[in-house]
C-alpha cells in the first residue's frame, strides 16, 4: 500500500530527490498486455534449456583455456571458476579412460579461481587429450542419468 | 514505508522522532539549539542546551546517552 | 596381454579399506585401466548401471538418510559439495534498520536475520524467483524486481503487561514481546509474488520459534529486509543443507570365535546394537577346526548390524581380541545423511545435485567445443 502510493508520488513529482535512495523493491508490475508478453518470453527461454537458464548464462566467456606447452597427446587445461568438485570428478571419469596414459587435476592456487587438468594420452591410441576431456565429460553426463534414475526407482521403493 | 529524513535538530523541532524510547520529555527552559539526550539512571529524554550542565533534570544523574540516528541503515546479512 | 577377469573373492578384496589399530590400508581406488595387468577397467555405462545400488534408510522431508553404492569417491564427493554449496536457496541478503533500540547491535541483528532458514512454495522458487545482482555505484536503477527481491519486515516493541500477575519474575510474562521470535517476521508480498507465494506457500520461517533478540520494555525493533537467492559458496545462510555428509559402510570380520565373557566384553567395544550374542548351536559345535568344539550353549559374537558402527577401534585395543577381529570400510558403499533447512525436500537435494553436476558438464562439454573452435 504504502509502496505503491510512494510510486505514485515519484511519478507525480519526479523532480524530488527523496525515495530513490530508499526505494523498496519496484514490483515488477507492467500493463496486462505487456506482462503477457514477458512471460511468454520467458517460458520461449526456459523450455529448451531447462531450468538453470536464467539471466545468468546469457553469453558465458569462455572458461575453458588449453595451457602453453600443450601437443595434441599431452595437454593441460585451465579451467575458470571450477574447483576440485569438478576437477576430481572429471579427474577420475577420465583416468578410466583407457587411451589415457595420465591423468590429474590441481588447483595451483587457492586465492585463484581457476582449477587444471592434464591429461596424456597414450601415443598409440590415436586420439588426442582433448577428445579425452570430451569423452570425460560426456560421461559424466551419463553417469548423472544412472543415478537419477535409480534414485527415483529407490525412493519409490521405499515409499512402498 | 516512510522513514524520517534527517532534519537537524532546531528550536523548532523538539518532538520528533520520540518513538518508544519511553519516559516523559522535560521542557526545555529555553529554546535556542536544544539536543535530546537519554539519562543513563532514569531512561528519561533530557533536552540540553548549549553549554547547559551534562545533568539529568529529572534524577541529577550525570550519565547521559546519545540518541539513536534517526535515519534508515542499511546493513547486510552477512 | 590376454583379457582376465577378476575373481568374486578377489573383487570383493579390492572393495575394503582396512583399519588396523593405528594406520589405514588400501585407501586408494585401484578401479583404473592399466592398473591390473590384463584386467579391463574402461568406463562402461552399462557396468556401471549394473553395479549401483541405491537403498533407502529414511526419507523425511527434513532428513534423509540412503545408501550409494558401487560409485567412486571422487563423485559421491562431488555430489556432497554440490549439495553444500551449489545448490540455491532464498535467505534475507539486506537488511534496512529504521530503529533499533534493543541491547543486540544492528550488525548482529543482521547477521542473525540472515542465518534464519526460510520456507516458500516450490514453484515459485524454482521458477519465478530468479538471480539478483548486486547493483554497483555506476547502476542507474536498481534491479529490484518482484521476480529477484522479497520483502520481509520485523516491527515489534516490548511493553509492559499490565495483565501480569503482581509479584511476577518471569519477564515473557511480566511484558508483551520480550523475546522477538522468527515468527515475528512478516512476508510483504510484491506483484507477482501473490501468485506464487500465498497461503500454504506464502514465505515464513522454517522454524517459527528461532529467538532473535530480547526485549525490555521501551525497547523496539524496527526493520525490513529484502531476500535474494543465493548460492552456499557465497556464504553459508544460502546453503540448503544444515549438514550434507557421508561416511563409508563399516565391515567387522570376526575370524575367530568370541567365546563366554570375551563375547560380552567385545559387544560393549560398540554401539549398542552392532554386536548380537548368540548360543553356540550344536552344528557349530560339531564343526571340526571352527573354534567351537566343546563350547555347545556357550555365548558366542556375531555381527549384527555393522552399520551402526562408529568404527571406534575400541576392539582392537584389547589383546583378547588379537587376530580374532578385522575392522574395515567398503570403499564404494557411501551412507550419505542429508539434513534439509526446510526450503527444499532432503531427498530433492540430492536430486538436484545430480542435475547440477550434469548441468556443470554439460557447460564445460560446450565450453571445450568453444575452444577447440
Amino acid at each position: 500500500m504504502a509502496r505503491s502510493k510512494a510510486k505514485q508520488d515519484a511519478s507525480q513529482s519526479a523532480g524530488e530527490d527523496d525515495i530513490v535512495m530508499q526505494e523498496p523493491p519496484a514490483s515488477h508490475q507492467p500493463d496486462l498486455d505487456e506482462t503477457d508478453a514477458s512471460m511468454a518470453e520467458g517460458e520461449g527461454e526456459e523450455g529448451v534449456e531447462g531450468e538453470f537458464e536464467d539471466e545468468f548464462e546469457e553469453e558465458e566467456p569462455q572458461r575453458v583455456k588449453l595451457l602453453p606447452g600443450s601437443t595434441p597427446t599431452a595437454a593441460s587445461f585451465e579451467f575458470l571458476n571450477e574447483g576440485h568438485t569438478l576437477g576430481n570428478a572429471l579427474r577420475y571419469v577420465i583416468m578410466k579412460n583407457p587411451d589415457v596414459e595420465f591423468c590429474a587435476y590441481a588447483i595451483p592456487h587457492p586465492s585463484e579461481p581457476k582449477m587444471n587438468v592434464r591429461i596424456q594420452i597414450w601415443e598409440a591410441a590415436g586420439t588426442t587429450a582433448i577428445e579425452a576431456l570430451e569423452k570425460g565429460l560426456k560421461d559424466i553426463q551419463d553417469l548423472c542419468d544412472v543415478v537419477t534414475d535409480k534414485f527415483l526407482v529407490a525412493r519409490k521403493d521405499f515409499k512402498e | 514505508m516512510s522513514r524520517e529524513q534527517y532534519t537537524v535538530p532546531t528550536s523548532s523541532q523538539q518532538t520528533f522522532g520520540a518513538s518508544g524510547s519511553g519516559g516523559r520529555d522535560y521542557a526545555p527552559e529555553s529554546s535556542n539549539t536544544v539536543m535530546y539526550y537519554t539519562c543513563g539512571d532514569c531512561a528519561v529524554r533530557v533536552p540540553l542546551e548549549k553549554g547547559a550542565p551534562i545533568r539529568c533534570q529529572k534524577c541529577g544523574a550525570r550519565v547521559l546517552y546519545k540518541e539513536r540516528t534517526k535515519r534508515m541503515v542499511q546493513f547486510e546479512a552477512r | 596381454m590376454p583379457r582376465t577377469e577378476p575373481s568374486r573373492e578377489e573383487l570383493e578384496k579390492r572393495r575394503i579399506v582396512g583399519i588396523n589399530k593405528e594406520n589405514v590400508t588400501d585407501v586408494t581406488s585401484t578401479d583404473f585401466p592399466g592398473h591390473y595387468p590384463g584386467e579391463d577397467h574402461a568406463w562402461d555405462i552399462e557396468k556401471f548401471r549394473d553395479g549401483l545400488q541405491i537403498e533407502f534408510h529414511q526419507n523425511d522431508p527434513l532428513l534423509a538418510s540412503f545408501s550409494l553404492i558401487g560409485v567412486d569417491a571422487s563423485i559421491a564427493n562431488a555430489f556432497r559439495r554440490i549439495m553444500i554449496a551449489d545448490i540455491p536457496t532464498l535467505a534475507v541478503e539486506t537488511v534496512f534498520i529504521n530503529n533499533n533500540t534493543s541491547v543486540i547491535q544492528d550488525e548482529v541483528l543482521s547477521h542473525r536475520l540472515g542465518l534464519i532458514p526460510f520456507k516458500g512454495g516450490r514453484e515459485g522458487l524454482d521458477n519465478f524467483l530468479k538471480w539478483w545482482k548486486k547493483p554497483t555505484d555506476d547502476d542507474a536503477v536498481p534491479n529490484y524486481f518482484d521476480y529477484n527481491t522479497v520483502k520481509l519486515s520485523l516491527n515489534v516493541e516490548c511493553t509492559h503487561n499490565e495483565d501480569a500477575a503482581p509479584g511476577e519474575k518471569d519477564p515473557t510474562k511480566l511484558y508483551h514481546h520480550a523475546h522477538v521470535y522468527a515468527k515475528d517476521i512478516v512476508y510483504e508480498p510484491i506483484g507477482r509474488q501473490t501468485q506464487y507465494f500465498s497461503g500454504e506457500n506464502a514465505i515464513a520461517p522454517t522454524n517459527p520459534d528461532i529467538l532473535i533478540a530480547k526485549l525490555r520494555p521501551g525497547q523496539v525493533i524496527d526493520l525490513s529486509m529484502h531476500m535474494h537467492k543465493g548460492v552456499g559458496s557465497d556464504h553459508a545462510k544460502f546453503s540448503p543443507v544444515a549438514t550434507a555428509s557421508y561416511r563409508l559402510m563399516p565391515t567387522i570380520d570376526i575370524l575367530r570365535p568370541i567365546l563366554g565373557a570375551d563375547a560380552e566384553k567385545f559387544a560393549k567395544c560398540f554401539p549398542r546394537g552392532v554386536i548380537g550374542l548368540e548360543k553356540v548351536t550344536k552344528n557349530d559345535a560339531a564343526k571340526k577346526g571352527s573354534g567351537y568344539e566343546g563350547h555347545e550353549g556357550e555365548l558366542k559374537a556375531v555381527v549384527k548390524d555393522a552399520m551402526r558402527d562408529t568404527v571406534s577401534r575400541e576392539c582392537l585395543r584389547h589383546d583378547e581380541f588379537k587376530d580374532k577381529v578385522r575392522l574395515g570400510r567398503k570403499r564404494d558403499h557411501f551412507i550419505y545423511q542429508i539434513e534439509s533447512t526446510g526450503q527444499w525436500d532432503s531427498d530433492a537435494i540430492f536430486l538436484e545435485s545430480i542435475a547440477h553436476l550434469k548441468e556443470k558438464a554439460r557447460r564445460l562439454e560446450q565450453q571445450v567445443v568453444n575452444m577447440v573452435r
